[in-house]
């Protein structure tokens, strides 16, 4: 999902994630109206914040999501295990017992994506997963996003970002809103195909629309 | 100089405009602060105009009196201010939207983020009695344990469905929850915590026996002092029990309504 600044983008993901309620519509999230089986909704979806204040700075890591796997409602004894299986793929478990006040960006980024994945979701949403991160630390999450979630696991990503490398790695599709508007929403290969670049793709769109 | 007052009046300025934007908390500070002068003025009459005897009720001792009341009225202050302080703190943390996308609910989240603060509280309570008792040879020798224990829990339960109006209150206003000033900062003054209220104006009597925390500080002291029973205290107990009755569902239902709101203008984060 690309888009200017205040588009509506995270309002658009918060909506799907179900920390926001539509005033009007429907929003169905894998197979689940988000209104009416909401629990069901919630539990298909994982949230990537890209607040990295969005922890508890004094626990450490592995504390963190053990905390955010019970308010998943994960039992007791798969609290710790898919705690830790986590911050294994993530590539934190050096650091899993340091508090996240001594994490970088990138460990606070990575920390978000393992939270992100703790009930084991259909649809994992990134919101601007790389905003904060330098260049090394961007393609490393980028990898771990291609290598683990999306050839492993299969999982449906939906990502926010004004980074057009990013779409070009991991998307298959790209949807561009404006002012609260979808303004295009197409196959990322039919462009190629075309010959569009996505860079003209997005410029058209968003010009096009008084930006 | 001349640029460093121009500096310092535009900083009060600015957050002379920012509180006042908070119009509720702007004005309960000012009637706080009216709120103190008014407390010396009660404690001045009690001590100087031959207010004692109105302790008799209680054993006539003033420190016994004042010990149970400022414990209790504090821990009763802290349960009211919990549940709206923890939601803050998530949203100063930025915890709160992470917490809100996990499959627990809301008001289980706000709920459970308060306990905490309400457990080291009690501890905190039990310390003061205990010194009171240690160092201020505060008698509670006559003390009914059960009868104690029940009008605690009963009290507390109340409070926690104001806290809860609390909470709502901060979700909607933002800054400036009247139902703190009136039960914590008033409710102290009123519910005699430091005085008995048979020193207030009979109006304000009549004020005081709307607040909880008045059966509650009245039935502590009798029990924790006197040694009254559960069948002595089963009125303010009664009381208290039907305030929880009526105002928890009252108050939860409120809540919820604050998180939807929020969740649909997009305005629970923001402080």
């Amino acid at each position: 999902m690309l888009g200017p600044n205040g588009a509506g983008k995270t309002t658009l993901l918060k909506l799907i994630g179900g920390l926001l309620l539509p005033t009007g519509g429907e929003i169905v999230v894998n197979g689940y109206d988000t209104l009416r089986h909401n629990n069901a909704a919630r539990k298909s979806v994982g949230f990537v914040m890209n607040e990295e204040r969005s922890f508890f700075w004094r626990l450490s890591g592995l504390q963190n999501l053990e905390f955010f796997a019970v308010l998943d409602n994960l039992s007791a004894a798969d609290v710790r295990r898919r705690s830790e299986e986590l911050i294994r793929l993530v590539g934190l478990e050096e650091h899993a017992d340091m508090p996240v006040s001594t994490y970088s960006s990138g460990m606070k980024q990575r920390l978000a994506l393992a939270r992100g994945l703790i009930s084991e979701p259909e649809v994992l949403i990134l919101d601007e997963p790389t905003r904060t991160l330098d260049p090394v630390a961007c393609e490393d999450l980028i990898n771990l996003i291609i290598e683990r979630l999306h050839k492993d696991s299969h999982k449906s990503l939906l990502i926010a970002t004004h980074r057009l490398e990013e779409v070009t790695k991991l998307c298959d599709k790209v949807l561009v809103i404006n002012n609260g508007h979808v303004q295009a929403f197409d196959r990322i290969s039919d462009l190629l195909r075309q010959g569009v670049t996505l860079s003209d793709y997005y410029r058209r769109n968003v010009t096009a629309n008084g930006e | 100089m001349i640029l460093l007052l121009r500096k310092a009046a535009a900083f009060i300025r600015r957050d002379f405009q920012v509180e006042s934007g908070y119009k509720a908390n702007f004005l309960i500070g000012i009637l706080n602060s009216m709120v103190i002068l008014v407390f010396f003025y009660f404690l001045n009459k009690l001590l100087s105009e031959g207010g004692a005897p109105d302790l008799g009720r209680y054993g006539g001792n003033y420190l016994s009196f004042v010990v149970i009341g400022l414990s209790f009225a504090r821990y009763f202050q802290l349960t009211l201010t919990m549940f709206s302080d923890s939601i803050r703190q998530a949203q100063q943390t930025g915890c709160l939207e992470a917490m809100m996308s996990s499959q627990t609910d809301s008001l289980t989240i706000v709920l459970m983020s308060s306990l905490y603060g309400l457990i080291s509280g009690a501890v905190q309570l039990l310390l003061i009695l205990i010194a009171g008792a240690v160092i201020m040879k505060v008698n509670f020798s006559h003390m009914d344990v059960v009868a104690t224990l029940l009008v605690f829990g009963f009290s507390t339960l109340s409070f926690v469905a104001f806290g809860v109006l609390s909470a709502a209150a901060i979700l909607w206003l933002k800054r400036g929850d009247p139902f703190t000033w009136i039960l914590g900062g008033m409710g102290t003054m009123l519910g005699g915590a430091y005085f008995p209220i048979q020193v207030l104006p009979n109006w304000l009597q009549k004020v005081s026996f709307l607040i909880p925390i008045t059966y509650s500080l009245d039935a502590l002291r009798l029990t924790m002092l006197k040694g009254y029973s559960v069948q002595m205290v089963a009125r303010p107990l009664l009381t208290l029990g039907l305030m929880t009755a009526v105002l928890l569902p009252i108050s939860l239902a409120i809540f919820a309504a604050m998180v939807r709101k929020g969740r649909k203008e997009g305005t629970l984060m923001q402080y």
